[in-house]
């Protein structure tokens, strides 16, 4: 029983630190990235990868995961980010689609089988086993992104990012650099996903394509959108609800998608603002635009 | 025909109309002037029933417009012919005025008064089957008025048909107003070139951030001092003649 | 072979055309994308197999039916997760069609079940030589009726009282009104038509492929939209000649390039297109 409440504790914050990545670009860039999991899996994949051929110890191997997702974040924004919102979502799709695929056909990446024997992470003498201190690298990892987005969002560059999501033309008439921002920004959020990836291939010690794919980008936009597009409380909240809630619903598995798809429609037309939203932090500020 | 009490409207919190009252009787030629940002626009958009009225109410031939929808309202006979022409760029001569005719049933008195009216305005024959963006801004003047004309209105609603047009446009323009007058149809010009307007018009209202402060006969108000030195450049042009 | 191949590329495109005139339709009066638009074929591709499994139904009842149901659902959409949050922030329509998409699938899933289910009916497709080329009836039937299609809508569009008030709509939404065109019934015309389409590519699609099941339309729909913004968003012959194109692309990249990749091709265009000439093609009103 621990166990397993470990196990779910350990993906809630894995899935935290999703949610918390995408709704930056969400909530403070304004843009839908509906290919997120394509990041965490480019982090899941590097970190096992450099862990199973070249022997990198842990540390390093996040590091190689957030470069290398931060640096795919930062090649697909670069072009991308001046697009208008729609045409974003659909480009940050295809891009999970691709990566899906290549994940897929390459032999590198093991086919449809993935990677097994991903090794656990061990710092000095220590090994985070997945029942014991897994769980405190985790937190840990969890708190130091918290700390960090927290920090961003209430800095001045935060308030320039909110000024850039209510009103881009305002924004970019006073003085503020609005493309170099949203790419920074998304850039930021890939590479906190690959962070994610790496923990949960660590974790799992075995990957394949399957946990990265669309599904999975989905599962995170409605983490964000229940928790409260903008809020970083809502994203924990709903991060949390949406990893644990199908564990103890398992009898209403085939309705879960159902329920997924019913809750983004229901929640912007009912409460736009998301479970935890409110104020200037809260998706207010985004649904009446006048 | 068209009466107007105390009526408040406008976009953000601001009110823009601060409670204009004004009214236009069968067969009149009433003008609107005033300055850029007076309300003259929100004036009109308020109703044809685009911006919703705050507060007063607005009525035309005996019915309240005040919570009606513009598509209804142009059912009346009260048509528009919206400042900057807005032509639908990519739609044919033809198929824009036919679209002025959109709510009408009587199919067979469309055609007629397509063919009258391209006998009275060639270019519209012309250019039939061009695109409308295609055509100089005058000659879009010229479509918009057609089809406004196309909806049989009581009442036409001009906003600023002058505005950006060459000098020798803005007569054949008012020619086509004053031929109107003739034909008996009852007109609210908007205008910030007051000259021109006055001088087709029988009776003015003059705005001023989003209140009336003068009305009177056209001839009365060209004489005004105040008029003239506000609207119509009178003590400027002294100076330098 | 490669001529084979360009015709299996206009049999799909020619389904990628047909649903690209949804999505560029609907975003041309409302400006948004319906993510939605691949459940709509999928619902039309039900009701057609369901109807003809009964065996009660003759073939062209249950292809009408089956449009006429794709219509309704495009309709219900519309009404259930777009007219009430207009005027909302962009991003907001965008997550609601998201979710509408994933609504729609997974009731189709609980509904039909995952598997595969056949045409239910066999018709006796052969091979001839035109021109000393080797044409399948079925792929010359699919196109001829796809083609149909497109030139009944474009003649709707162009000809007919609504067609035109459907465009004045997506140029001019004030001034449309002022003429006493009722915009939210023109929106939900457009959606009416755009999903039939939709669902009748469906159908053709579950002929072509003798496979019907709740994710069918999730490629195809996001490959239209990559052909509806290859064309120029809400440009009408655009959406056509991107979709048509969009299949061959994918047809001979298949065949002589990756068919692992298959897939990543509609992508892979899709973004060259957006960072090219984002315009498309033929210059679409989107942007």
């Amino acid at each position: 029983m621990t166990a397993y409440l470990l196990h779910l504790a350990v993906l809630s914050g894995i899935y935290v630190i999703l949610a918390v990545s995408l709704n930056l670009i969400i909530g403070y860039a304004g843009q839908v990235s509906l290919g997120h999991a394509a990041f965490f899996g480019i982090g899941g994949y590097t970190s096992a990868l450099v862990s199973l051929h070249f022997g990198f110890p842990f540390p390093l191997a996040v590091l190689s995961a957030l470069v290398v997702a931060g640096t795919c974040g930062l090649g697909l924004g670069l072009p991308t980010l001046r697009l208008k919102e729609d045409y974003l979502a659909i480009v940050t799709l295809g891009f999970g689609v691709i990566v899906d695929l290549v994940f897929l056909n390459l032999e590198i990446t093991g086919g449809p089988d993935g990677l097994v024997n991903i090794p656990l992470p061990r710092l000095g003498g220590v090994v985070f086993r997945p029942q014991g201190l897994y769980i405190v690298l985790v937190l840990l990892t969890l708190l130091l992104i918290l700390g960090l987005t927290y920090s961003l969002v209430r800095s001045y560059h935060g308030r320039a990012l909110r000024a850039i999501r209510d009103h881009e033309t305002t924004a970019q008439v006073m003085g503020i650099n609005t493309p170099a921002y949203k790419i920074m920004i998304f850039t930021l959020a890939a590479a906190v996903a690959g962070v994610a990836g790496s923990l949960y291939a660590h974790y799992i010690t075995f990957i394949n394509p399957e946990s990265f794919g669309l599904h999975t980008s989905i599962l995170l936009l409605c983490m964000v959108v229940l928790g409260g597009m903008g809020s970083i409380a809502g994203s924990v909240v709903g991060a949390v609800i949406l990893a644990v809630l199908p564990e103890m619903l398992r009898q209403f598995k085939d309705y879960q998608d159902l329920l997924y798809g019913a809750l983004l429609v229901g929640l912007l037309i009912l409460r736009p603002q998301g479970l935890m939203g409110r104020g200037k932090l809260s998706l207010k500020f985004i649904t009446k635009k006048e | 025909m068209l009466t107007l009490k105390s009526v408040q409207s406008g976009y953000g919190r601001a009110p823009v109309l601060k409670g204009i009252s004004l009214h236009v009787r069968p067969g009149e030629v009433v003008t609107l002037i005033g300055a850029n940002g007076a309300g003259k626009t929100t004036a009109l958009s308020t109703i044809s029933g685009l911006l919703p009225a705050r507060k007063g109410a607005i009525e035309f031939a005996g019915q309240d417009l005040t919570r009606m929808r513009p598509e209804r309202i142009v059912t009346l006979g009260l048509a528009l012919v919206p400042e900057g022409r807005r032509v639908f760029r990519t739609l044919s001569v033809t198929a824009n005025l036919e679209l002025g005719a959109f709510y009408r049933q009587d199919k067979k008195q469309v055609r007629r008064d397509l063919e009258e009216l391209r006998a009275r305005f060639p270019i519209l024959k012309e250019r039939a089957r061009q695109a409308a963006g295609t055509l100089s801004g005058g000659e879009q003047q010229i479509l918009a008025i057609g089809r406004a004309l196309m909806a049989r209105p009581k009442l036409l609603m001009l906003d600023e048909p002058s505005m950006g047009l060459a000098p020798q446009m803005v007569t054949r323009v008012y020619d086509i107003l004053r031929d109107l007058k003739k034909s008996g149809t009852t007109i609210l010009l908007v205008e910030q070139n007051a000259r021109a307007a006055l001088k087709v018009a029988d009776r003015g209202y003059v705005l001023e951030t989003g209140r009336i402060i003068l009305d009177g006969a056209a001839a009365e108000l060209q004489e005004d001092p105040e008029v003239q030195r506000a609207y119509l450049g009178k003590g400027y042009r002294e100076v330098w003649e | 072979m490669f001529f084979q191949q360009l015709l299996n590329g206009l049999t799909t495109g020619a389904a990628y055309a047909l649903i690209a005139l949804g999505y560029t339709m609907i975003y041309g009066i409302l400006g948004l994308i319906n993510f939605a638009q691949g459940e709509i074929y999928m619902a039309g591709a039900f009701v057609a197999v369901l109807l003809l499994a009964t065996g009660q139904v003759n073939f062209f009842l249950a292809f009408l039916a089956g449009m006429a149901a794709a219509a309704l659902v495009g309709v219900a959409l519309e009404r259930v997760a777009f007219r009430p949050l207009r005027g909302s922030h962009p991003l907001v329509p965008l997550i609601s069609a998201i979710g509408a998409s994933i609504f729609l699938q997974s009731l189709a899933l609980l509904l039909f079940g995952p598997n595969d289910r056949p045409f239910p009916v066999q018709f006796d497709f052969s091979t001839i030589t035109v021109a000393g080329l080797p044409l399948s009836t079925l792929q010359g039937a699919i196109l001829a009726a796809a083609l149909g299609f497109m030139a009944l809508l474009v003649v709707f569009v162009r000809y007919t009282r609504y067609g035109k008030a459907i465009v004045a709509c997506a140029l001019d939404r004030d001034t449309a009104r002022l003429m006493g065109i009722n915009v939210d019934r023109m929106v939900t015309l457009t959606f009416f038509i755009g999903s039939a389409l939709s669902g009748a590519a469906g159908i053709m699609m579950a002929i072509y492929y003798n496979a019907t099941y709740p994710r069918m339309g999730l490629l195809p729909g996001l490959k239209a939209f990559s052909a509806a913004i290859l064309g120029g968003v809400g440009n009408i012959p655009g959406a056509i000649l991107g979709g048509l194109l969009l299949g061959v692309a994918e047809s001979l990249g298949a065949a002589y390039v990756s068919s692992g990749f298959k897939d990543a091709t509609a992508f892979a265009i899709l973004i060259l297109v957006l960072l090219i000439r984002p315009q498309g093609i033929l210059r679409g009103r989107g942007d």
